[in-house]
């Protein structure tokens, strides 16, 4: 049915873990080859610094950094509004990790003073450094239930936990209400930032259905270095939401890229495939 | 690529198999591609904030001005890097004393994001760095060639930085040590074990770290230059050479306009390989630092001597 094809998957190069993510995805890429029902991927993974380089992606991943940087960096590189048509006008398939996963949400908080920009995708408000400074970095296992299911032997998580590092991480503190647009509810809370609304692009996306926030993974079980006030604001929830997905927008606060694991790459790869394939017939 | 640092932890948890050693090179690993200024108040530290900075150094006195007065640099007042931290959410790093193990408890206490055992300040130990693994805050250290890279990651550092001749302005040392580092790195990827075994022993270095650095290619951690970078052309060439990222210290605040060239150096670690936009950015920057000329320094007044 499909030819070998060729799928180029980008990874956002402003600043941040850039490189680490490049190497697992080559890491990925031999496993999904490796199977024995592989259709043969020529598989391009490209370092995107500019919005030329951009256009040519058919995905994205935006890596861990500083995202007050990346956003900076971005706007006077001319790639942030090409970013937001890739994420949200072309819907293409996006990953953010932490970092990326602030970029990539609708609302934010704890921002540095004045704000920031969002490039926005997921409707969820993420709260920046939520467990703390450097100090409270940490390692924890998790288990990551939609790896169980394309992964073949070894994606059991419950079994073989993935080892996920929290680096001065954000949390998903909110899952909002699907508005398609801006989140003009947030705008009046203080201290938020929102991203601006920008209306996916019907005759490239045919059929594009939104849908609800899907919560992919949750964190158990660890006290957040929160002032009083933010604990207030907070749900009352004893687990912290540390992967979400929404139509094309995949965020994990976690930094799957200093592990040397490549299984969440591996299934996002996957979903990248089906994605790619499904508006190539479409077009 | 030969100088990728890999994503897999488990070549560089540095002895230390579930210590917090991966978080701490994490850190490191997220402020890749990124520029860290020294700032001396909250004010300076906003205005690297919104020049994109990846962090902040909080110190007193810039390396030109301690040089410029003398006398005995220390770690700066914890009121003042607090009043830092309150003011920016990029990560703070503060500098202490080498050897100074209890200036580095009391930043650790206050909650830096990374501890610089810098010889910008006044060493505090005739013969011992600080022992960095029992701490859970990271450090970075500087470096003029392989053997003091290897033997701070061997105490602990998770990152490193070239010393270069901070306050100068003059990038020549940097580029030296960065040069040597490469150098020393490619002739030992050529090295059988045996003679590994030589060359660790000649430069004071672990075997097992120059086997595994041997074998990389490359320093098995995140590896900064610094001490003398004053324009964007100096970031990129730093960059071209290797580097992971740019530390600058007097070279934004002791030039005409600090913003501008802070935002421009910036943007110059990102597009390091694009020489159109370095020649787009290096326009009308203003005054560069002034600059002290380090072939004409005595070797006294050197500071990349400090440290062993």
């Amino acid at each position: 049915m499909s030819p070998s094809v060729d799928v180029t998957v980008g990874v956002l190069a402003l600043q941040g873990a850039f490189n680490e993510h490049v190497q697992l995805l080559r890491q990925a890429a031999q496993i999904l080859a490796s199977r024995d029902n592989a259709v043969k991927r020529r598989w391009a993974f490209a370092e995107i610094r500019t919005a030329a380089e951009l256009a040519a992606c058919d995905a994205l991943i935006i890596p861990g950094g500083e995202s007050t940087t990346m956003s900076l960096v971005a706007e006077r590189s001319g790639v942030l509004e090409p970013l937001r048509d890739f994420v949200k006008v072309l819907r293409k398939p996006t990953w953010g990790t932490c970092a990326g996963l602030i970029l990539l949400a609708e609302s934010a908080n704890r921002t540095k003073n004045g704000g920031q920009e969002l490039i926005g995708g997921l409707d969820v408000r993420v709260n920046r450094n939520h467990f703390g400074r450097q100090t409270e970095s940490f390692q924890a296992n998790l288990d990551l239930p939609f790896l169980r299911n394309p992964g073949g032997k070894g994606f059991d998580t419950k079994a073989d936990p993935f080892r996920a590092i929290f680096i001065r991480a954000p949390i998903v503190e909110k899952v909002l209400p699907v508005v398609g647009g801006r989140q003009e509810r947030e705008v009046v809370i203080d201290g938020t930032v929102v991203a601006p609304s920008k209306p996916v692009d019907t005759a490239v996306v045919k059929d594009f259905h939104l849908g609800d926030v899907e919560v992919m993974g949750v964190l158990h079980g660890r006290a957040a270095a929160l002032d009083e006030a933010a604990k207030q604001r907070l749900d009352a929830e004893a687990e912290d939401i540390i992967a979400v997905r929404q139509a094309n927008v995949f965020g994990t606060s976690f930094h799957p890229e200093l592990t040397g694991d490549p299984r969440i790459h591996v299934w996002w790869l996957e979903q990248v495939i089906r994605e790619v394939d499904q508006r190539r017939q479409a077009n | 690529m030969a100088t990728e640092l890999p994503s897999n932890g488990a070549a560089t948890t540095n002895g230390n198999a579930e210590s917090n050693y991966t978080v701490k090179t994490g850190l490191a690993r997220m402020l890749k591609g990124g520029v860290i200024m020294d700032v001396v108040n909250a004010e300076q530290a906003r205005i690297a904030e919104e020049a994109g900075a990846c962090a902040v150094m909080a110190l007193e006195r810039v390396p030109a001005d301690i040089r410029a007065q003398g006398g005995v640099a220390r770690m700066s007042d914890p009121k003042m890097i607090k009043e830092i931290m309150a003011t920016v959410t990029i990560p703070v790093m503060a500098k202490a004393r080498i050897g100074h193990f209890v200036e580095c408890q009391i930043l650790q206490a206050i909650g830096v994001d990374y501890i610089d055992e810098s010889e910008v300040l006044t060493p505090a130990d005739h013969a011992h760095h600080v022992e960095k693994h029992d701490f859970t805050v990271p450090f970075v250290c500087g470096c003029r060639n392989l053997g003091e890279a290897l033997r701070r990651i061997s105490e602990g550092a998770a990152m490193i930085r070239t010393k270069g001749e901070a306050g100068t302005g003059d990038v020549i040392e940097a580029v030296r040590h960065m040069r040597t580092v490469n150098a020393e790195i490619a002739k030992a990827s050529a090295m059988s074990d045996a003679e590994l075994r030589i060359m660790a022993k000649e430069i004071g270095a672990p075997f097992e770290l120059l086997k595994e650095t041997a074998k990389l290619g490359r320093l098995p951690v995140v590896n900064f230059a610094a001490g003398g970078v004053a324009t964007p052309a100096d970031a990129a060439l730093m960059m071209q050479l290797g580097c992971d990222g740019v530390f600058v210290g007097s070279g934004i605040f002791k030039s005409g306009d600090a913003a501008k060239r802070a935002k421009a150096i910036v943007q110059a670690v990102t597009h390091y390989k694009d020489p159109k936009v370095l020649a787009a950015i290096s326009e009308d920057l203003g005054e560069a630092m002034v600059g002290l000329n380090v072939s004409m320094m005595d070797a006294k007044d050197k500071m990349q001597g400090r440290g062993w």
